[in-house]
């Protein structure tokens, strides 16, 4: 305790700074909005329908906030996004990660707010914890674009996701009109139990192959999305069933895994392998096709493309004619697209 | 409360006397640290209209508010880190807390002020129970909390049935208190928000602590010499029951902040915090060995990390970047750290 005084006084000053930002209010700002307004009272036109619009003369700042980088699926959306706006001269994108977590996903975007970010794409962790932050964008008439995951009300300017249910479905007529015409057995292998994906690509497979009563699901497992719960429940299956004709995963992660379980037994040859989500990406389900691993895979869209796209719409074309909702299609890739499909879908 | 006061019979006269100009730096370092990154985030920040984008008012309390769950739960694992401990478990109390408050809430039809005084009792008492096996079983603390960790989550999982339960606001059954809708809104001319005000609160209250009570002075001879300490007549186990019930619940009313912040509570919630809250005290030069740190400086840290996320973020760096500089921070802090016990 040389310096008594000066310690003391400088341990106060992560609390004068908080103090200092807990204050600084009154004396800056007199409205309770964020950042510059008459930015965003320009991009009112966007969001609401009114106004003006800088068109194809203005420069925009569009915000990208994702739930989990860290899967596979959403890195491609970035990525997709990322590449999207390249193409476009007047767009800049600024990308941030929630790892997960909503509180994190929260502050991305009020952090989005305070850079006074001209139209905001989000892909929600979770719906109810960001409903309120949406709202607040949608609000300050910036526009929004939700991406797969939808939030707990219509404050929004478009939802772009694709049909689970569909896309199950079509793999259920795959199996029923091309793989299996005269009937045969299937093995399903279903993503984690209470997601609602797995849920929707089940009850769409069963869909689809009810026009065929010869191809029958003659056993089930749950791999949780992952190559390797696929794999070992696979194993298990093909020993438990010495007839089977086809492996339906609800990803291509797990159905990767159920090709190595019949690759150590010996028996890759007798059967055939389907996936769902077809990435663009070296490990993903459309390479997985190409090399002949898998038979079929139907791309899941991420959507990253056509949010871009209504962006453009939005901010360039000052169009105010936006659907509420736009479901994007599933494609099947077989080893006869495969490659071009990669190539399309901007893999490297 | 900063390292010079401490008590640490292990250090002579002429030793302290040596070494204490560095020692007198790393007491301050982390302030030295918020004051640097203040200036850089200031310098760095992106400017609009002439103005410091940074400075914005509303983007400073986004800061406090983003920071005042890990910084609720940072001062309480400073005290548990002042003791030469550890708790791994405040990821996973939040999660416990914030499920526990919304179901509540929402299926049990508590009021407010019922459901807070519960859920910060579970809290309490899951902390102090960590902290009783702790000291009588003689076990590491980061064993103990681990398992703590597993089986909050566990609690959580099982009390939600595995899902997140979404509040829902009004009069009646199934439906929550107005009020608890306040922890999600901002006062004083819908500016400052009230999670910022309970960190405020909460840092003010642990500071009066630390400078003022007996117990603070036997958690930092506890920290510094446990066997010293006891030979002294401090009770051991008393102490750590206690820091662990703090610790236990402050990261339960972080939950509680969580769910009202976020509309929901959810077993998953706070999955790696305890990390963070780790970081910001390891920043705020507390040291893992014990018995050196300080609650400011905790608070330090915690704005610290704050402020660097908040910049970062307004740059547009990569998100993987920021992962990378975030490190880099953490281990020059934590490297400050390995040359004092050198120096010493």
């Amino acid at each position: 305790m040389r310096h008594p005084r000066t310690t003391r006084l400088l341990t106060l000053l992560p609390l004068a700074s908080l103090g200092l930002a807990l204050t600084a209010c009154g004396v800056e700002s007199d409205a309770p909005g964020v950042g510059d307004d008459n930015e965003t009272g320009a991009e009112a036109a966007a969001g609401t329908g009114a106004g003006d619009c800088a068109g194809a003369d203005g420069e925009y700042l569009i915000g990208m906030s994702q739930a989990n980088v860290a899967e596979p699926y959403r890195q491609q959306m970035d990525d997709d996004i990322r590449a999207a706006v390249g193409e476009i001269p007047q767009f800049e994108v600024a990308l941030a990660d929630a790892a997960q977590d909503n509180a994190k996903q929260v502050s991305d975007v009020e952090n989005f707010l305070t850079q006074g970010i001209d139209l905001l794409i989000i892909s929600p962790n979770e719906a109810a914890p960001l409903t309120a932050v949406v709202e607040r964008v949608y609000a300050e008439g910036i526009p929004v674009i939700v991406l797969d995951r939808k939030i707990e009300s219509d404050s929004f300017t478009q939802w772009i996701g694709a049909d689970n249910k569909e896309i199950g479905k079509a793999a259920g007529e795959y199996v029923a009109n091309e793989l299996l015409p005269d009937g045969g057995t299937v093995v399903e292998i279903k993503g984690l139990p209470g997601s609602t994906p797995a849920q929707e690509r089940s009850d769409g497979f069963a869909e689809g192959i009810a026009g065929n009563d010869g191809v029958e699901i003659i056993a089930t497992g749950v791999g949780d999305w992952l190559r390797e719960k696929g794999q070992s429940q696979a194993e298990a299956l093909f020993q438990a069933n010495p007839e089977i004709d086809v492996v339906y995963a609800h990803n291509d992660p797990m159905a990767e895994g159920a090709y190595l379980a019949a690759q150590s037994a010996g028996r890759e040859g007798e059967m055939e392998f389907i996936g769902i989500d077809g990435l663009p990406i070296p490990s993903g389900g459309i390479k997985a096709v190409e090399d002949g691993r898998l038979s079929a895979t139907f791309i899941y869209p991420t959507g990253g493309r056509e949010a871009v796209e209504t962006a453009e719409k939005i901010l360039i074309d000052c169009s105010t004619d936006v659907e509420k909702e736009w479901v994007l299609e599933t494609q099947l890739v077989t080893a006869d697209n495969a490659a071009d499909v990669y190539t399309e879908l901007g893999g490297q | 409360m900063t390292a010079t006061q401490t008590p640490a019979p292990a250090e002579t006269m002429s030793e302290r006397r040596r070494f204490r100009v560095p020692e007198r730096f790393f007491a301050l370092q982390s302030y030295i640290g918020l004051v640097l990154v203040f200036a850089a985030a200031i310098i760095f920040s992106p400017r609009r209209d002439g103005e410091i984008v940074f400075l914005d008012s509303n983007n400073l309390l986004n800061i406090v508010r983003a920071v005042s769950e890990i910084g609720i739960i940072a001062i309480g694992m400073t005290f548990v880190i002042l003791v030469a401990g550890i708790d791994l478990s405040v990821g996973a109390i939040l999660g416990l807390a914030a499920t526990g408050a919304a179901s509540l809430l929402m299926v049990n039809d508590f009021g407010v002020v019922v459901t807070i005084a519960i859920v910060l009792a579970l809290g309490l008492a899951f902390g102090a129970l960590q902290g009783l096996i702790t000291a009588k079983l003689g076990l590491q603390s980061f064993i103990v909390t681990l398992a703590g960790l597993q089986i909050a989550r566990g609690l959580a999982r099982i009390w939600s049935g595995g899902q997140g339960i979404p509040l829902a606001y009004g009069d009646g059954p199934g439906l929550a208190p107005e009020s608890f809708a306040l922890l999600n809104s901002r006062v004083f001319n819908g500016l400052v928000p009230i999670p910022a005000l309970i960190f405020l609160g909460v840092s003010i209250i642990a500071i009066l602590v630390v400078r003022h009570s007996v117990f603070a002075r036997h958690v930092y001879a506890l920290g510094g010499n446990e066997r010293a300490a006891k030979l002294s007549g401090v009770n051991v186990t008393a102490i750590k029951v206690t820091v662990f019930a703090i610790c236990g619940m402050l990261a339960a009313l972080a939950g509680i902040i969580h769910a009202g912040q976020l509309n929901q509570g959810s077993p998953n919630d706070g999955i790696g915090y305890e990390l963070d809250a780790i970081a910001a005290v390891v920043i705020g030069g507390t040291s893992l060995m014990g018995g050196v740190g300080t609650v400011t400086g905790t608070i330090a840290g915690a704005m610290l990390l704050g402020i660097l996320n908040n910049v970062l973020a307004l740059n547009n760096i990569d998100s993987n970047i920021q992962l990378l500089i975030k490190g880099l921070i953490i281990i020059l802090a934590a490297g400050l750290q390995a040359f004092r016990s050198r120096a010493r």
